[in-house]
């Protein structure tokens, strides 16, 4: 009788969830009730929620700290970014078939390495399988050198700042410190328009509806459970016998990929992707929207990054100029009095 | 002392002034006397020929008068030459300038109660001049330039004397090599003087510039020594002589390799500098990193303290200190600075960091959040920029070869890198303390066995961690400007360099940021400064494939978890 209502329990959630923000919310927008505004708003938080994932599975259950995540979000970003900005084509300010950025550093022809984007499939697939690809090369000769804790931490830390300064100049051809912006369409759907917006924000939120079972799925498997061991003793695992570095290496690229899925949902809802959002502070700061959650728990990154923006937006409105107080603050406290996050308290209670 | 009341030099009086500065013979005075009275007559014509002539006259006195003249400041006030300085203006709008004599020197002309004199503009007549008169004074300037009492001027003037190619100057020069107290300059002057005798009609003379000038170390003159041996315009070779060419092609050859070597030496300099501020901060890091294992993520933010307190001090002096004193601030703050940044270092231990020992990825959370906060609050108080006067003993730098300085403030940072690392070295290794600390962070619990208060080693420990961060932020205001977040420009590169070192090694934080300053700097001419950093970076991770626990790593057996 307990086992049913359990089981009961757990499908009439997730469907209420889904329900509320998949299907209420975009119908309310519709209908007027609420702004398009707020509802975009959301859909950002939703991408940053993705990206959150990414860091839980590879901090909150592999006990690895990794702060370059921005870095990834950024390349996801800039894929889509590249995509939508060569459909833009003559409707640029300056009427060139070249992004208008190219036209006024006078470059004649389009980079080699932009042509790719011209397609939104290749587009895709390259800003998935480029940080992928990165985070493999890096995770596979971090981790066989067996470097972890602080030392991992600097240098994904170190990588997050070289490429962020490299994305800053002009001639890597990719917009420099203005980054990439003026998107007019994506997949023939004006950005401008409202139902377009709609649509995006909807499928942020399926995206991270379905990213949240992957990882449910991830962690839950036998795979997961090895992962939770290498953060409890890594040592008796490796004289057990398994493959540390590979099971490290894994759990770093899938982190890398949720980021830069995030990072594709999250330009289209902006209409702009700059450097700034991947420098080293934006970096630990989805880290510590993770830290605020509950690491451990899936639920946790998505209520951090969403509470966490949320605040963002009314502070930085309310009262500007406290907001790097409270973020450091929270910072502080989380760790201090906190440690398993709001996830934590709420578990607390419930054990009383 | 009273000052002497001045004479003023009038157009009928002039015979009195020529008799009282007798030195020179009766017709030298009586031509003075000819020139300054055409001067004064105000005409054109005469005003030409008295430039004339003095131009060709190698005489300082009339230097004043003729920059006067040059620029336009050159007036007539009741027959008497004047020399007007920066202008005012009143109320009502009219103009007042404080006056000079303009012979035989610029000297400001005093009133009554012996303070300088302002008058309006309007009681005077301007002598005027035309651009066929300045072209007449200005070569004469330049050669009398190289008299000039200001360094600076007789270095430009040494220059452009020699670029200009007039023979005519090689007297003036010689002249001026007698006099010239400085050795650079008198270098510079070497080289102007080869550079006019190597076009010279007689052989032997230019060969002997040819050997000068490969003496002289100086390598602007490449260009032109090629010049001269190479075919111009017309297909025809300068130097016509054999044995001179092949004297000129050994200097060439010589000044080529000179280059070189300069070029090494200075990549060098400025690889060590980047290296000294590099090991500066990354001490602070390590001995903290070393002790607690924590990556104190805010000790940029402890250099930015040190900074703003040097910062302080300095206005404190500024208002307290009398004016030839000022620079003292710079001593005295030293030691606030770095017990400033070591108790705020010593509260955030006890507040924060306290209770996170053995919880590193946290910790480096918790410290981030602090150097948020402080960059804040810098922000909040002090606003966006401000900077530290440069002491005035630091500002120039040390010639080693023309155009190749050494700043005095990266030499005196380098300098004081190396005596922190032995006051550092000496604490840990001389001092009871020093023992405690090793001692902890080589085996914590047997220490505590022993009696030592570990808790208490490991706050001393962030003091000092901290304090040395204040130090470094202390002298990062010679070469930088004061700004909320100064502390983030090196930081990075900082913790590379722990990590490159090996855990809370000095020794090993010495290696690693000498090896990453200078190979920064080695890689900056062949690609831009971002990609040497990226690069660097790719250089560490392949280096930490051989050696992941860095250069030095801790011996023995160590728990890992």
């Amino acid at each position: 009788m307990k086992m049913s209502k359990n089981t009961a329990m757990t499908y009439a959630r997730p469907i209420l969830i889904f329900l509320i923000f998949g299907i209420v919310a975009p119908v309310l927008n519709a209908t007027g009730v609420i702004s398009d505004t707020t509802l975009n708003l959301w859909g950002r938080y939703f991408c940053f929620a993705i990206a959150a994932l990414g860091i839980d599975l590879i901090w909150g259950y592999t006990g690895i700290l990794s702060l370059c995540q921005a870095f990834f979000f950024c390349l996801g970003g800039y894929a889509v970014g590249m995509y939508m900005l060569l459909k833009t084509g003559a409707q640029g300010v300056y009427g060139s078939a070249l992004p208008d950025f190219m036209v006024w550093n006078r470059v004649e022809q389009l980079p080699l390495f932009w042509e790719p984007f011209h397609t939104f499939t290749f587009a895709f697939i390259l800003g998935l399988l480029v940080p992928a690809l990165i985070a493999l090369i890096f995770g596979y000769l971090a981790f066989r050198s067996r470097l972890k804790g602080v030392y991992f931490a600097i240098i994904t830390q170190a990588l997050a700042l070289g490429i962020y300064l490299i994305f800053l100049r002009n001639e890597t051809m990719l917009g420099g410190t203005n980054g990439l912006t003026d998107f007019k369409t994506m997949l023939g759907f004006e950005l401008a328009d409202p139902a377009t917006k709609r649509g995006l924000y909807t499928i942020a939120f399926t995206a991270l509806f379905a990213s949240y079972f992957l990882c449910r799925a991830i962690v839950n498997s036998k795979l997961g459970r090895v992962l939770i061991a290498i953060r409890d003793s890594e040592h008796r695992l490796r004289f057990i016998g398994y493959r540390i570095a590979s099971y490290k290496v894994f759990v770093f690229v899938i982190a890398s990929m949720f980021g830069a899925f995030g990072g594709m949902l999250y330009v289209p809802q902006t209409g702009i992707i700059t450097p700034g959002r991947m420098d080293v502070q934006a970096s630990i700061e989805m880290v510590i929207w993770v830290a605020i959650g509950g690491r451990g728990t899936l639920i946790g990154p998505i209520i951090g990054a969403v509470l966490v923006n949320l605040l963002y937006s009314f502070l930085t409105g309310a009262f500007p100029g406290t907001w790097l107080y409270f973020l450091g603050l929270l910072f502080i406290g989380v760790v201090l009095f906190f440690p398993d996050g709001l996830i934590g308290l709420t578990q607390l209670k419930r054990k009383k | 002392m009273k000052p002497k009341r001045h004479k003023f030099l009038r157009a009928i009086c002039i015979i009195t002034f020529a008799l009282i500065s007798g030195a020179q013979s009766i017709h030298a005075q009586s031509d003075h006397l000819l020139q300054l009275g055409r001067i004064v007559s105000g005409n054109r014509d005469s005003i030409t020929t008295a430039v004339k002539a003095i131009a060709d006259q190698n005489d300082l006195a009339y230097y004043a008068l003729m920059t006067a003249l040059f620029n336009g400041e050159l007036y007539l006030k009741n027959g008497e030459l004047v020399v007007i300085g920066d202008l005012q203006e009143d109320d009502y709008g009219d103009s007042f300038a404080p006056l000079y004599t303009a012979y035989p020197q610029r000297q400001p002309i005093l009133n009554a109660d012996g303070n300088p004199l302002i008058a309006p503009l309007i009681d005077f007549e301007e002598i005027d001049s035309n651009r066929r008169i300045r072209a007449l004074i200005q070569p004469y300037l330049t050669r009398m330039e190289i008299f000039h009492p200001d360094p600076i001027k007789r270095r430009i003037a040494a220059e452009t004397l020699g670029n200009r190619g007039d023979v005519t100057a090689i007297a003036t020069l010689r002249n001026a090599l007698k006099k010239e107290p400085d050795s650079n300059i008198q270098n510079l002057i070497h080289v102007a003087l080869g550079k006019l005798e190597l076009t010279s009609p007689n052989p032997d003379i230019r060969l002997n510039a040819a050997k000068t000038l490969k003496e002289r170390n100086n390598t602007f003159v490449l260009s032109f020594l090629r010049a001269r041996i190479e075919p111009d315009a017309n297909g025809a070779i300068p130097e016509s002589n054999p044995a001179v060419q092949s004297e000129i092609r050994k200097t060439i050859q010589w000044l080529e390799t000179f280059e070189q070597i300069m070029v090494v030496i200075q990549t060098t300099f400025v690889g060590i500098s980047l290296g000294s501020i590099l090991i500066l901060i990354a001490l602070g890091l390590a001995v903290i990193y070393g002790q607690i294992g924590i990556i104190n993520m805010a000790h940029g933010e402890f250099m930015m303290v040190g900074a703003y307190f040097t910062f302080i001090v300095q206005n404190i002096c500024l208002i307290v200190l009398p004016a030839a004193y000022i620079d003292l601030f710079f001593l005295l703050s030293l030691p606030i600075a770095f017990f400033a940044a070591g108790s705020m270092g010593l509260l955030i231990e006890t507040a924060v960091i306290r209770h996170l020992y053995n919880r590193p990825l946290e910790s480096l959370l918790a410290t981030w959040g602090i150097s948020l906060i402080l960059i804040q609050l810098a922000r909040t108080i002090f606003g966006d920029l401000t900077a530290v006067k440069l002491p005035q003993i630091l500002s120039g730098g040390f010639e080693l070869a023309p155009q190749v300085i050494l700043p005095y403030n990266r030499l005196f940072i380098i300098g004081f890198t190396c005596l922190i690392l032995i006051a550092l070295i000496a604490f840990f290794f001389k001092t009871r303390f020093g023992l405690c600390l090793r001692a902890v962070t080589q085996n914590r619990d047997m220490s505590a066995c022993m009696g030592i208060p570990t808790r208490r080693v490991d706050a001393i420990a962030f003091f000092v961690g901290t304090g040395i961060a204040g130090i470094a932020g202390w002298a990062m205001t010679l070469i930088g400007n004061v700004v909320p977040n100064m502390g983030q420009t090196y930081i990075v590169d900082a913790f590379l360099v722990v990590v490159v070192g090996g855990v809370g090694k000095i020794l090993g934080a010495v290696v690693a940021g000498l090896g990453i300053g200078i190979s920064n700097k080695v890689i900056e001419p062949f690609a831009e400064a971002v990609y040497a950093k990226v690069l660097i970076l790719g250089l560490i991770i392949l280096f930490l494939q051989l050696r992941p626990t860095g250069i030095f790593p801790a011996k023995g057996r160590h728990e890992d978890e």
